[in-house]
């Protein structure tokens, strides 16, 4: 496939057109990817290097120096740190806790609590807890 | 910096419902006893900030950020009705806010007051915030 890519001056005049004669699974992975700002990280399974969509993530857990990656039912580990993967990541990654950083578009819905914190209950029934200092955060990303 | 900074708001939150209780301590007396006037000695404005301050302390040591849910958090909000209302029994013994049994309870009965209405705004704000951040959650949660 011929790729032409044009410079232009601001994020405002981004855009992408694809002309195709079938949407194939690569072609459908390039739409998801500029449509959900989605990219890849690399992540260990045992030994082996693996690469990850983050819209396939569900959050980040950093365990004992550690960061491990949290699909729907898996768990990989990656060598990335939470304060790297903030800068790496879009703006549907928020950090929910020192030691955690969710994806917002896998919440299905939160439970406040009286201390002020969040209990997140994610799409594959995990629950996570956002701090009460990162729910500021979350509703300013929400736009509320 | 952030457990000062509670310490202040929480200072200004518990005099401001103190005096909003003696306010309305004083508009029963206007209309039910004409009792027009209230004289204070010098130092009482300034208890009613300490014990503001020190009805803080509790909320800060054992609600804000505690990292526990359920009945356990239960335990801890009775512990810190009990707590508070000591210092305001205490503060109210010491600073001569009272001193006989009639002048004690209606200080004991504004503070139950009190606390239930701080508890039920509070209550009421954090549901309301959970009902938007759940609306706003669901215009972009992934479909899996």
């Amino acid at each position: 496939m011929r790729v032409e890519v044009n410079p232009v001056d601001s994020y405002d005049q981004e855009r992408a057109e694809i002309y195709v004669v079938k949407v194939t699974q690569d072609i459908q992975s390039a739409i998801d990817t500029l449509d959900n700002n989605c990219r890849v990280i690399s992540v260990f399974d045992k030994e082996k290097t693996l690469i990850c969509r983050t819209d396939k993530i569900y959050y980040f857990e950093s365990i004992d120096k550690r960061t491990y990656v949290y699909t729907k039912d898996e768990c990989f580990e990656t060598k990335y740190r939470l304060y790297e993967l903030e800068e790496l990541l879009n703006q549907f990654f928020l950090r929910s806790s020192k030691a955690m950083i969710v994806n917002i578009r896998k919440i299905k819905s939160v439970k406040a609590e009286f201390n002020g914190r969040m209990t997140a209950e994610l799409l594959n029934g995990e629950n996570i807890v956002i701090a009460r200092s990162y729910v500021k955060d979350l509703k300013e990303r929400l736009g509320i | 910096m952030n457990k000062i900074k509670i310490l202040f708001n929480q200072t200004l939150m518990i005099s401001t419902a103190i005096l909003f209780g003696v306010g309305i301590q004083m508009l029963i007396c206007h209309f039910f006893k004409n009792d027009d006037m209230l004289t204070w000695p010098w130092y009482v404005p300034l208890s009613i900030v300490l014990a503001g301050f020190l009805c803080s302390l509790p909320t800060v040591l054992l609600i804000y950020d505690a990292e526990v849910a359920g009945k356990r958090m239960m335990v801890r909000i009775a512990i810190h009705f009990v707590l508070v209302g000591a210092i305001v029994s205490l503060c109210g013994y010491l600073f001569k806010w009272y001193e006989t049994l009639d002048e004690y309870l209606p200080i004991l009965i504004m503070y139950v007051v009190i606390y239930l209405f701080v508890w039920a705004a509070t209550g009421w704000l954090t549901k309301s915030d959970e009902k938007r951040i759940n609306a706003a959650i669901e215009d972009i949660r992934d479909q899996e």
